[in-house]
């Protein structure tokens, strides 16, 4: 049997107060099952490091346990000790006698009886641990974008760099919903002047290569070795190689045909924003080619179906407005809004400035626009319910964001996940905005959920963060140590591993029947082990004989 | 000469810890300087997040504990940036630390010295609704783990020799000696995520902030809330009793601040599932100008709180009057005129600010501060200042949501790595980057 130490943790009056040590160690010693027992005052301090690494050394203790706080405060402290001493970091145990015992068990002779427990329990245990090797692979640093939007565009030109290449994959041309766009708000700059440049400067940079017309038909690999498949217009296929993902697919507007109220598609005079921006908004004529003398700008369109707000639309429409009024001046425009949405610092500015244009702002519950000889007819319910009525000669219809129809195809590939608007989903919200649940697959801009130009561009640069900072060219990446692993013998090849692992690092081998783990991908969650029927998935440390051998032990 | 590869992060909350973690990972020396004794900035004051409502504490600690261990990150607590000299590559910076007089290597955290402290004064941290001792912790779980003695209030400041928390400590960690430092160092660019902090209410005569005993600020009903706070999470009113009803007020100061703070709808929405969590029956009433719930997430949120039963009132022209131990909320609805709502609390959420300091700061970093005093960057490279080499992430650049201030910090990390020589040719389209 291994040559186990025993280190009990007095962390001042913490625990030497709460548990009686003598006693713990007069017992443990009794047991028989651990060649030394010693003590000190403060195992975490800088001296009772160096006497626990002294005395591991002296005794030639092979494993040991330390009887003191909670593992998540020190738990990497004595696995640093550990590594010094030349011990493999997980071949000593971490018991938690303060939080568990010391400070929640206010009987001293309770607290000494559970922290007996909990230590034998340990000292079980870590007889079971066994080396784990800390891996390393070598890392491509160079990034495959999908998607020649904006937010594809700037990651792209972020990333690119002596040293690391980026592939970028657009199935159209360049350029995405911007190209498309007149002006920017709210600089109220040509989308063009942004745009053009930037196009450029991609196409100038020798570390991008482009693939405009072709599509993604698979992407296989892990974080730091992504093998994807592209696919020309003609039918060739391109292979390319690269450490990390990034979906920047961008977002459509929402299609109005399929709301009858607003007469799309159906009514001369209806248009949405896009079309607005595309026809130009200089000097506006109807269909029989007169001018437009009033135009109603109707928000929120789509907004109920798509069951979110797009955030750009109200900024986006107040800009057309305000263009209008500038090119001419007799021109009535009156946006109808729902709730003005207008966050952060410069919105509501370019809200009174488009109003001292002259736009005029109403507030309503529902709407319909009917068609008639003399031009459009918007009714509307104000706040209170009242109805009230525009005639117009136009109306524009400031349609929301919807998602891109290719995410969900995307997202299977890479083992994401999208959320029920088409959407990618995050790998957490708040703290993981770029990233998803599969490591090196980053999303940028529209394709992650809607905004307007600036998120975009903030995002995109966000996910060029993510990559510079865990693809360098020359660093090797440093794999998780405590992760699972599958027995060829005992895998039946039921697939359960694969369906309650939340990191696409379990995938079942078709030719072999059974499932295997890819570690690079695995985090050590366990989900695998406790799921798998036959008992063929295992965590390289949680192991069913160690977890066995803890728990019958603390039962005793 | 060799560019200089460290990294200056001004500010340790949810921003600069982002940027620290990922710069370190990059295998930069970073130095995250935070002037308060404590980090994590604002997050940790409050309790849940919204829109998933989960635990703050739970999310951000485990990063906390991450960069303490960090090797490639110094963090500074106490310290302010005086001086920088220099340009992008190589800045020379002056920092000034004030003297926590308890070791961060011995103090292990236990508080015994706490209690033997005899002084008792506000405690900021929980906007003074509970108090704190000279030597304290600003909260529980409040990290580093250690507390630190503030000076202006101890004792021994004012000549007596008061030695409680020295004799009470088990392990040689306080020690009256310690003096404040100064320190050069030298880096190759800065973050600055120095983040906000809310607007002072009681400028508005109004709403009685301050004058009203059960009106309250968004931070205040945050620290009620918290499990760590002074109630341990049960909302009260300052009379400790069970509130039977609440008003959340939007927007207040928007029209005089002249912007949207962009997450208040969100989080007021956030507080009405707090209330309704904590408090049994309880009557919540939102008085909104404009809802704005924008993105993917916000509408969803909104109904389920509206399926709680928060009731949502458009309204102009809140006033706030005392009514016994309440509140009277008199407000236009556009519709049928003034009317009343008497509850037993009120909150108000302030606009969000840069934080105080921010256009000394600016002035020393020789940055520009733009509107409102958020510091001003390139329309569409929101990270780049004029200054080459010094960027900005985070609410101090304009108020943004929790998730937009990481996006924010992951792209400043961007520009300081992507800030090298071999990179110019790309940049050149930016102006804000020669």
């Amino acid at each position: 049997m291994a040559k186990i130490g025993l280190y009990l943790c007095e962390c001042g009056p913490n625990i030497a107060d709460a548990i009686d040590l003598d006693r713990v160690a007069a017992e443990i010693e009794k047991d028989g099952k651990v060649a030394g027992i010693e003590r000190h005052k403060l195992f975490c301090s800088a001296d009772g490091k160096k006497f626990l690494a002294e005395s591991i050394k002296k005794n030639g203790f092979e494993r040991f346990v330390i009887a003191a706080c909670s593992p998540k405060q020190h738990e990497g402290t004595f696995a640093e000790v550990a590594s010094d001493v030349g011990l493999n970091p997980q071949m000593f145990q971490l018991v938690n006698i303060r939080e568990q015992c010391a400070w929640t068990v206010p009987d001293k002779e309770q607290a000494t009886g559970k922290a007996l427990r909990f230590i034998r329990a340990a000292v079980t245990r870590v007889q079971y641990h066994q080396a784990l090797e800390q891996k390393e692979i070598d890392c491509n640093p160079d990034v495959f974008v999908i998607g020649g939007g904006i937010a594809g565009i700037e990651v792209a030109l972020r990333t690119a760099h002596k040293g690391r290449k980026v592939f970028l994959a657009e199935k159209g041309e360049l350029g995405g919903m911007l190209k498309e766009r007149g002006l920017l708000f709210p600089a109220m700059e040509p989308a063009g002047d942004f745009l053009g440049p930037r196009i450029d400067a991609l196409r100038n940079n020798p570390q991008i290569e482009l693939f405009e017309n072709c599509k993604v038909k698979e992407v296989l690999g892990f974080f730091g070795s992504f093998v994807a498949l592209l696919e020309t217009q003609e039918g060739k296929e391109i292979e390319l190689k690269a450490g990390s993902v990034v979906l920047a697919t961008g977002a459509q507007a929402f299609n109005p045909k399929e709301l009858a109220e607003y007469g799309y598609g159906k009514l001369d005079g209806v248009y949405t924003a896009d079309e607005i921006e595309k026809r130009g908004v200089g000097k506006l004529l109807t269909e029989s080619a007169k001018p437009v003398k009033s135009v109603a700008v109707i928000h929120c369109v789509g907004r109920d179906k798509l069951g979110y707000c797009s955030k750009m639309c109200c900024v986006n429409s107040m800009k057309i407005a305000r263009q209008i009024r500038e090119q001419s001046a007799e021109t009535e425009v009156v946006e109808l809004y729902r709730d003005l949405c207008l966050p952060g610092k410069g919105y509501d500015r370019f809200y009174k400035e488009t109003e001292a244009k002259g736009v005029k702002f109403a507030r309503f519950e529902s709407v319909e626009v009917t068609g008639g000889d003399s031009g459009l007819t918007v009714k509307y319910k104000q706040p209170g319910g009242t109805g009230a009525e525009l005639a117009v000669d136009m109306v524009v219809l400031s349609t929301g964001l919807a998602a891109n129809p290719s995410n969900p195809e995307l997202a299977d590939m890479l083992s994401i996940s999208v959320d029920e608007s088409g959407f990618f989903v995050e790998e957490h919200a708040v703290l993981n905005p770029v990233s998803t649940m599969t490591e090196g697959v980053f999303i940028a801009g529209c394709a992650r959920g809607p905004g307007d130009t600036r998120d975009t561009i903030v995002q995109a640069s966000a996910t060029a963060g993510k990559v510079l900072s865990s693809l360098v060219p020359g660093k090797r990446l440093q794999l998780e140590t405590r992760t699972s692993e599958v027995s060829e013998k005992l895998c039946v090849g039921c697939g359960t591993c694969v369906t309650v692992c939340a990191y696409g690092a379990t995938t079942l081998d078709e030719s072999r029947h059974i499932a295997v783990v890819n570690e690079v991908l695995c985090r050590g969650c366990g989900n695998c082990a406790s799921a798998c029927p036959s008992g063929a998935a295992k965590h390289r440390h949680f192991t069913t004989r160690q977890l066995n051998q803890e728990v019958t032990e603390i039962l005793k | 000469m060799a560019e200089n590869n460290n990294v200056l992060v001004i500010g340790a909350g949810l921003a600069g810890i982002e940027a620290s973690l990922l710069l370190s990972n990059a295998g930069r020396k970073v130095y995250l300087v935070e002037r308060n004794s404590y980090f994590g900035g604002t997050v940790i004051k409050s309790e849940e997040v919204f829109p998933n409502m989960e635990c703050a504490t739970c999310m951000i600690a485990p990063k906390q504990s991450q960069l303490l261990e960090d090797k490639n990150i110094e963090l500074l607590t106490l310290t302010d940036v005086t001086d920088v000299q220099g340009d992008v590559g190589d800045f020379t910076v002056k920092l000034a630390s004030r003297a926590r007089y308890v070791s961060l290597v011995n103090c292990i955290g236990c508080g015994a010295c706490f209690e033997p402290c005899p002084v008792s004064v506000d405690n900021e941290f929980e906007e003074g609704l509970m108090k704190r001792k000279a030597i304290f912790l600003a909260c529980a779980g409040a990290l580093p783990n250690a507390p630190a003695i503030d000076m202006d209030c101890c004792l021994r400041a004012k000549g007596e020799d008061c030695t409680a928390c020295k004799d009470a400590c088990m392990f040689d960690a306080i020690s009256f000696e310690e003096k404040d430092e100064e320190k050069e160092i030298k880096v190759g660019a800065i973050i600055v995520a120095t983040g906000y902090q809310l607007g002072d209410v009681s400028r508005f005569p109004e709403y009685g902030y301050g004058k009203i005993e059960n009106v309250f600020h968004a931070f205040e009903f945050e620290r009620l809330r918290a499990s760590n706070g002074p109630t341990e999470g049960a909302i009260k009113t300052r009379d400790g009793r069970e509130p039977k009803s609440i008003g959340l007020i939007h927007c207040v100061g928007r029209d005089a601040g002249g912007y949207c703070s962009q997450v208040c709808c969100m989080y007021l929405t956030k507080f009405a599932c707090y209330a309704f969590d904590k408090v049994e029956g309880v009557e919540v009433h939102e008085f909104f100008q404009e809802l704005s719930t924008p993105g993917k997430a916000g509408q969803k949120f909104l109904d389920e709180a509206k399926e709680k039963g928060v009731k949502l009132v458009r309204a102009r022209g809140v006033e706030l009057s005392g009514n016994g131990e309440g509140v009277r909320i008199t407000y236009q609805d556009g519709k049928t005129g003034k009317d009343t709502v008497d509850v037993d609390m009120v909150v108000l959420a302030p606009c969000i600010e840069p934080n105080s300091g921010a256009d000394a700061l600016a002035k020393l970093l020789g940055i520009e501060p733009g509107d409102f005093g958020f510091f001003k960057t390139t329309e569409f490279d929101p990270v780049a200042t004029k200054r080459a080499g010094i960027f900005v992430a985070g609410c101090n650049e304009g108020p943004k949501s929790m998730q937009d201030v990481v996006v924010q910090a992951e792209a400043a990390v961007a520009a300081v790595l992507n800030g090298s020589k071999a990179d110019t040719a790309v940049r050149r389209q930016d102006p804000a980057q020669d």
